[in-house]
C-alpha cells in the first residue's frame, strides 16, 4: 500500500509496566477463582449467615459508588454552573465514576444469591424499595456516564476509521450540560438512598434515623471529587507530564476539605442530637453492647473522624499543607479510607446488633460475628485489579486531557 | 428604569360574568360526580363502607386474613411444632421456620416462646424486597415468589423477628424430621433465595377449594397448628367472628410482638398467667 496509513507509535515495552500488568493480573486472576468458586459453590463459602447477612461485600459496594460520585460533583460545576476552569477535570472524573460504578455493579453480582436474576429489578417493579430506586439510578446514571464518555473513546485512533461516531459523540456532547443535569438529580437521589437503604430500617437500633442518607451524600460529595484529584496527581507523577493545571486542583482539595467540615458538622449533629439525646432504649442498648463487644468505637474515632475527617481537612485546608501534590494525596487517601471505614461500621455494626422481638426477658439473639473470609477478600482483590487495570488502559489509551484550545 | 404605573381597569361584561359562574358551577357539578356522584370510583359502595375505607384497615375488606394465637402459658416447649414444620416444608432443621426458646418473666417463671412468620399486615420485608418476589396475598399472607427472588438478602435484614432464612447452599442432605413427623408437602427452595414461614398455604388454598375451613379442618391447617400436644396453638380467619380464632382473641388478653414498630403482626400471643 502506497497511501500512508494512521501511523502507529512503537510500543515501547517498559519491564516496569509488564511487571504492573502482571500484578493486575494477578490479582485478577485471584478475583475469577474466588468468584468461580463463589458461582458453583454458593455463598456458603463466605462469611455471611442469616445473622450477619450483609458484610464486606457491601461495604464495597457502597463505598466504591460514594467515591465514584466526582463524576456528578464536577460535571455539575462546569456545566451547571458554568465554572469552566474545571472542564479540563470532567473526563477523568466521569471516568473515576464509571470505573466506582461498575466496581459496585460487579461486587453486586457476586453478592446476590441469584446472579441470573439480575435484571429482575428492571422488570418487576416495587417503587417502594429504595433498593428497586438505587438500582434504576444507578442503571441510569451508568448509562449518562457512558453517554458523557463516549466521545473521549471515539477520539481514539482506533475508532478513527469510523468518522461518523465521532460525528454522533460530538453531538452528544452538545448535550453535556442536559446531562450534567440528569446526573446532579439522578446522584443525588441515589447517593443518599444508599443512606437510606440503612434508614429505614425501623427494627435495626442504630441504622434508624432520618440523618443517614444526609450522611452518606454530604460524604461522597467530600470525597468523590478529593479521589479524583488524588488520581490526576498520581497520573502526573507516572506520565511526567502535567495534563491539568495545579491551581485547578488545589481548588478542588479545597473544596473537598469544605465538604468533609460540612459533612462533619453533620455528623456531630447527629452524634449529639440523633444518638444522644435523641436515643431510645434500643439506640443506647445496642451502642453500649458495641461498645463492649466490638471495635465499634475505635473506628468510629479513629478511623471514621480522625483519618477520614480530621486529617483530610487539616491536609486540605492549611495553606502550609495544600500546596504539595503528595500531600493532597495522601489526604484524599485517608478521606477514602474513612469512606470505606464508615460504611463498614454502619453496615457490620448495625448488623452485630442482635433484633429483639421477645416478649420476656431472659432470651435475646447471640450478637452477630462476622469477619470476611479468605474468599470475600479474594473477591475484592478481584475487583481492585479491575480498577486498576481500567486505570492503566485509561490513561495509556483514551484522551482523558482534552487539549487545550 | 422608568417607574411605570399601570391602571389596571377590570371591566366584567355580562358575557364575562356569565361564563365565569357558569365554569363555576360546572365545576362544582363534576367535582360532585367525580367524587361522591355516579362518575365516582366510589359509587357503588355504600356509605358505612365509605366511611369504613377511613377507619378500618384496607385488608379488614377481604374475605380471609389469616391469623394464629399462640398461648404461652400452655406452651411445653416441645418443640413439635418446629419438627412438623420442617418435615411438611422440608426446612432445614439447623435453620427453621420455626423457633421455640425458653424464657423467663420479669418475676423470673419460666415459659417457652415460640415464633412463626407473624405475617405483618404493614410488613417491612415487602417494603424493602426490590422486586416484589415477597408480597402480601389477598388473604394478608406474606408470601414469597421464589422464582423471583434475587437472593438480595434486604428482607432478612429488615424483619423486626428474624423470621427469615437464606439459601446460603444447595441443600442435599435428607431431613431427619421424614417421615417421622410428616412428609414434604412443597418442594425444596433452590439456593440463593430468602425462604419463610407460609402458614401452610398450601393446605390453606386446597383446603379452601375443596370447601374445608382452615383453622377447623386439619387438612386444611398449618402443621405446627395440628401437631400441637397441648392445643398452644390456634389458627383461623381473623375477619370472620365466629372463627376459631377470633373466639380465643375475644376471651383472651392478648399481645403482639413489638407493636411500637407498626408491623400489625397477624400472630398475637396470650402472655403466661404469671405475666411477662
Amino acid at each position: 500500500m502506497a497511501t500512508a496509513t494512521i501511523e502507529r507509535k512503537p510500543f515501547n515495552i517498559a519491564p516496569g509496566l509488564v511487571a504492573w500488568f502482571a500484578f493486575i493480573g494477578l490479582c485478577l486472576l485471584i478475583g475469577l477463582v474466588a468468584a468461580v468458586a463463589v458461582f458453583t459453590r454458593g455463598l456458603v463459602i463466605t462469611n455471611m449467615s442469616d445473622l450477619v447477612p450483609w458484610g464486606l461485600w457491601i461495604t464495597v459496594d457502597l463505598s466504591s459508588i460514594a467515591l465514584g460520585a466526582g463524576a456528578f460533583t464536577l460535571s455539575a460545576v462546569v456545566y451547571l454552573f458554568g465554572i469552566k476552569r474545571f472542564q479540563p477535570i470532567v473526563r477523568l472524573a466521569v471516568f473515576v465514576g464509571f470505573i466506582g460504578y461498575t466496581s459496585a455493579l460487579l461486587t453486586l453480582i457476586m453478592d446476590i444469591g441469584r446472579p441470573d436474576r439480575f435484571w429482575h429489578p428492571w422488570v418487576y417493579w416495587n417503587v417502594h424499595s429504595v433498593l428497586w430506586e438505587i438500582t434504576w439510578c444507578i442503571t441510569i446514571y451508568l448509562a449518562i456516564m457512558v453517554l458523557e464518555f463516549a466521545p473521549v473513546v471515539f477520539e481514539t485512533p482506533f475508532f478513527r476509521r469510523w468518522p461518523w461516531l465521532l460525528d454522533i459523540a460530538n453531538m452528544m456532547h452538545k448535550l453535556a450540560p442536559v446531562l450534567a443535569i440528569l446526573g446532579l438529580l439522578i446522584s443525588l437521589l441515589h447517593q443518599s438512598s444508599l443512606g437510606a437503604t440503612y434508614g429505614i430500617v425501623k427494627s435495626r437500633p442504630i441504622w434508624f434515623k432520618p440523618s443517614m442518607p444526609i450522611m452518606f451524600i454530604l460524604s461522597a460529595v467530600a470525597v468523590g471529587p478529593a479521589l479524583t484529584i488524588a488520581i490526576a496527581f498520581i497520573i502526573e507523577v507516572i506520565t511526567k507530564k502535567r495534563n491539568i493545571s495545579h491551581d485547578v486542583l488545589y481548588t478542588i482539595s479545597r473544596f473537598s476539605g469544605l465538604g468533609l467540615l460540612v459533612y462533619a458538622y453533620i455528623k456531630f449533629w447527629d452524634l449529639a442530637a440523633v444518638s444522644y439525646y435523641g436515643r431510645t432504649p434500643a439506640v443506647s442498648n445496642a451502642l453500649a453492647m458495641l461498645g463492649e463487644q466490638t471495635p465499634y468505637n475505635f473506628g468510629f474515632w479513629f478511623g471514621e473522624i480522625l483519618i477520614g475527617i480530621l486529617i483530610p481537612v487539616l491536609i486540605f485546608l492549611l495553606p502550609s499543607l495544600n500546596r504539595k501534590p503528595a500531600n493532597l494525596i495522601f489526604g484524599a487517601a485517608c478521606a477514602m479510607l474513612g469512606v470505606i471505614a464508615n460504611r463498614w461500621n454502619i453496615t457490620v455494626s448495625g448488623l452485630f446488633v442482635p433484633v429483639s422481638y421477645s416478649p420476656g426477658t431472659l432470651f435475646h439473639l447471640p450478637p452477630g460475628q462476622y469477619f470476611p473470609s479468605l474468599v470475600e477478600w479474594a473477591v475484592v482483590l478481584g475487583i481492585v485489579g479491575y480498577v486498576l487495570l481500567m486505570l492503566t488502559l485509561g490513561i495509556l489509551y483514551l484522551p482523558l486531557f482534552p487539549k487545550a484550545k | 428604569m422608568k417607574n411605570k404605573k399601570t391602571k389596571v381597569k377590570v371591566e366584567l361584561t355580562r358575557r364575562d360574568f356569565l361564563t365565569v359562574a357558569g365554569a363555576a358551577t360546572g365545576s362544582v357539578v363534576l367535582a360532585q360526580a367525580l367524587t361522591t356522584g355516579p362518575l365516582s370510583p366510589f359509587s357503588n359502595l355504600k356509605q358505612g363502607q365509605l366511611e369504613g375505607i377511613e377507619s378500618a384497615p384496607a385488608h379488614s375488606k377481604n374475605t380471609y386474613r389469616w391469623g394464629m394465637v399462640i398461648d404461652m402459658h400452655k406452651c411445653i416447649g416441645c418443640e413439635y411444632c418446629l419438627r412438623a414444620c420442617s418435615a411438611t416444608n422440608d426446612v432445614d432443621p439447623q435453620r427453621p421456620w420455626n423457633i421455640v426458646v425458653p424464657e423467663k418473666t420479669s418475676n423470673g417463671y419460666p415459659f417457652f416462646f415460640s415464633r412463626p412468620c407473624l405475617h405483618c399486615q404493614e410488613a417491612p420485608c415487602v417494603e424493602v424486597c426490590p422486586v416484589k418476589a415477597t408480597y402480601h396475598r389477598e388473604d394478608c399472607l406474606v408470601v414469597m415468589d421464589y422464582d423471583r427472588c434475587i437472593g438480595c438478602r434486604y428482607c432478612e435484614v429488615a424483619c423486626p423477628y428474624d423470621a427469615r432464612v437464606f439459601n446460603w447452599e444447595h441443600r442435599e442432605e435428607g431431613n431427619p424430621f421424614i417421615p417421622t413427623w410428616g412428609i414434604a408437602e412443597v418442594d425444596r427452595r433452590p439456593r440463593g433465595v430468602i425462604e419463610k414461614c407460609t402458614f401452610c398455604s398450601h393446605r390453606i388454598d386446597a383446603g379452601l377449594k375443596r370447601g374445608m375451613v382452615p383453622g377447623v379442618d386439619r387438612e386444611a391447617t398449618p402443621a405446627c397448628v395440628n401437631i400441637c400436644p397441648v392445643g398452644a396453638r390456634t389458627f383461623g380467619n381473623l375477619n370472620d367472628p365466629d372463627s376459631p380464632v377470633s373466639v380465643v382473641l375475644a376471651h383472651n388478653a392478648t399481645i403482639r410482638l413489638r407493636e411500637e414498630l407498626g408491623t400489625e403482626p397477624n400472630v398475637y400471643y396470650i402472655p403466661p398467667e404469671e405475666g411477662l
